[in-house]
């Protein structure tokens, strides 16, 4: 997948390209407006990262210029104003997500497969890795064809592990992507450990490997190479 | 006791104090003026006998109306030397009424020959004059204070009315409404010194409002990209071949900056509440969110083993912004999780008029008056920034619910009632009724 992120901060744009790399996206990026017209007219992108302060302008304009060159890619709009208008003017614009700052770059990869999939109209909504697959239509997990009886909660865990898999997520960050940004730090870790606890029995239960493993002192990781 | 009471007060104690004073001056003078010319009256008569006495003629009893009587005496006085006496006589014992009689006496030398001529004349007696002045003076305190009473108000009205003007004006005064005052121009002197110090200070307050607000809201919208930038980094370096006890370090950073991100989140929610930026346009189904609120919970509940109930009514509507509603029932029922003991109970309660979350707790160590104030912690938690209170309160203040909390019989209780009607958030919203009703002339 090939990715324009455009974002004035060199620090953060570095993060982000560095951790999209070793997802497997080719990451360009551009750090100012009229960069990234050029590469947006130029080249084809299929996910556009958008911050919306610019030096040269506001990153919202990007939007409608996109619409005027008839340019098809997904937008994701990164902001550090997270004024509820620019997110509601960024969606009517035509951006496919919003995601404030500071976010989690996990929680960045999970929105960009979220997005890529809705694009892919035709592409099935089954998630799959080996034995699991996920109907995210349906909210449906299956291991080796089992039902799993999982809540909402459990699914969304589960679907954030196998988008980032082998990839260290904190409990933080899976904090944060069950609850959100505004509960008053429901991330009481206890919840979190938990809600791991029982997606491994319910896998387990099935037959399933027990791909999730506890990192020392960081978190949790969906280790692939688990057999 | 109002302005103009105290003014007419003033003015009548001063006047009932100068009107006998007054009275005793108008009296003497009157009196005196009154003997002085009767006295004047008499020596010219005095001067007239002895002048028909050196004509060598007899004089009359009467000379020019008054009694005159001529003595020959042995001694004389000097010229100027009058004896003057006055004394009330009872003229006509069936008159009941005495008459004040003036006498004045010189002596005279005519052909060798001493006189003493006496000549005396009835003049209004003291008691006359002060009852003339009795009626004068009690028909002019009549008139005085009925005229005070009936024109202080209206005089007060139009006198003081900048001073009204400038105290409705203040009263109406919103800081939050970042708007300066404009005061009505007047040409009392005090009064308009007391409209330019107004209007100084409510200028520089409504100026250091602002700075103050845009301070807080640059400065959060500063920090979220180095927060950014840091939160990235330390997940790039958590991939990186790290050991256990820099893992360890690494994951207490990261608990400090979800930490420092969560308040910075929540100070630039709380200013955008503040500066009304979430206005509710339409009614929300509050019941479906608080069912929708209670299913993302419920694991939440079950894992701690907390035991939930709820009843809520199928159709509660109210006004308020969707992106609020999530955000205060998130923060309501989490602190209810939070702030509870094992095995405990949350209740839900949703009707027409209020919201109402009763949760089992430990009793409040702090004051529960400063709950809904930010960073006051009712538990010592860590876990928590004692923020959530401070918002579902700043929610309910934009948009006039009550918020109410009680602690009884190990219950917390928090109460929100939805009151229909006007939506504004003045600073002296309460007082203002009965300060109203104080001015009004």
């Amino acid at each position: 997948m090939k990715v324009l992120l455009i974002e004035d901060n060199v620090e953060l744009a570095s993060s982000i390209s560095e951790f999209l790399a070793r997802e497997g996206y080719i990451c360009e990026v551009s750090y100012n407006i009229r960069d990234a017209q050029d590469r947006l007219v130029s080249f084809q992108y299929d996910c556009v990262l958008l911050d919306i302060m610019l030096p040269d302008g506001n990153g919202l304009d990007i939007l409608s210029f996109m619409r005027m060159e008839r340019i098809q890619s997904s937008t994701l709009i990164l902001s550090a104003k997270n004024s509820l208008d620019d997110k509601v003017i960024g969606l009517e614009e035509g951006a496919d997500d919003y995601l404030t700052k500071p976010f989690h770059l996990p929680e960045l990869h999970a929105r960009l497969r979220a997005i890529y999939r809705r694009k892919k109209l035709n592409g099935s909504n089954i998630i799959a890795f080996n034995e699991i697959s996920l109907d995210i239509d349906t909210l449906e997990a299956r291991v080796n064809g089992i039902l799993l009886d999982m809540t909402r909660k459990e699914f969304d865990l589960l679907l954030y592990f196998i988008v980032n898999k082998n990839r260290v997520l904190s409990r933080q960050s899976i904090a944060a992507h069950l609850w959100g940004d505004y509960t008053d730090n429901l991330a009481n870790f206890d919840f979190v450990y938990q809600h791991v606890k029982n997606i491994r029995k319910k896998i387990s239960a099935a037959n399933g490997t027990d791909y999730i493993g506890t990192v020392y002192g960081l978190g949790y990781k969906f280790n692939t190479s688990k057999q | 006791m109002k302005l103009v009471d105290r003014f007419t007060l003033w003015f009548l104690g001063v006047t009932l104090l100068i009107i006998p004073i007054n009275s005793f001056i108008t009296y003497m003078s009157i009196k005196s003026e009154i003997d002085k010319a009767a006295v004047e009256r008499l020596k010219h008569v005095n001067q007239r006998v002895a002048q028909v006495l050196n004509k060598g003629e007899e004089p009359g009893e009467y000379t020019q109306g008054c009694r005159i009587k001529v003595v020959p005496v042995t001694e004389t006085k000097p010229a100027d030397y009058y004896e003057i006496t006055d004394r009330d006589v009872t003229h006509d014992p069936d008159l009941k009424d005495n008459d004040r009689k003036i006498t004045v006496t010189s002596w005279h030398t005519i052909h060798q020959q001493h006189y003493k001529i006496t000549s005396g004349d009835y003049v209004t007696r003291s008691e006359q004059i002060l009852a003339g002045l009795r009626i004068s003076i009690v028909s002019k305190l009549i008139i005085l204070i009925a005229l005070v009473v009936l024109t202080a108000r209206l005089a007060s009205r139009i006198v003081l009315a900048p001073f009204y003007s400038t105290l409705k004006k203040l009263q109406h005064f919103n800081l939050k409404a970042k708007k300066r005052l404009t005061l009505r121009a007047t040409k009392t002197k005090e009064f308009s010194e007391l409209n330019t110090y107004v209007s100084k200070m409510t200028d520089k307050a409504v100026d250091d409002y602002i700075s103050l607000k845009e301070f807080a809201e640059n400065a959060s919208h500063e920090l979220q990209t180095p927060l950014a930038i840091i939160r990235s980094k330390l997940e790039l370096l958590s991939e990186s071949d790290i050991r256990g006890e820099q893992a360890v370090l690494i994951s207490d950073m990261q608990n400090s900056v979800d930490k420092l991100t969560h308040i910075n989140r929540s100070l630039v929610l709380l200013s955008r509440l503040e500066n009304n930026e979430y206005e509710a346009l339409e009614e929300v189904s509050l019941s479906k969110y608080t069912k929708d609120a209670m299913g993302s919970f419920a694991d939440l509940i079950t894992l701690k083993g907390l035991h939930l109930e709820y009843k809520i009514a199928g159709d509660v509507d109210v006004k308020l912004h969707s992106a609020l509603v999530d955000i205060l029932l998130n923060n309501l029922i989490s602190n209810a999780i939070r702030h509870n003991i094992p095995n405990g109970r949350i209740e839900v309660t949703l009707d027409r008029d209020c919201l109402r979350i009763t949760n089992t707790g430990l009793p409040p160590t702090g004051n529960p008056e400063e709950m809904f104030q930010r960073f006051k912690k009712g538990t010592q938690c860590n876990h928590s920034a004692g923020i959530g209170l401070s918002i579902v309160k700043q929610i309910c203040d934009a948009n006039s619910f009550k918020i109410r909390y009680q602690f009884a019989s190990g219950l917390h209780m928090v109460t929100i009632a939805f009151t229909a009607g006007h939506n504004s958030s003045k600073l002296l919203q309460n007082d203002e009724r009965s300060l109203h009703e104080k001015i009004q002339l």
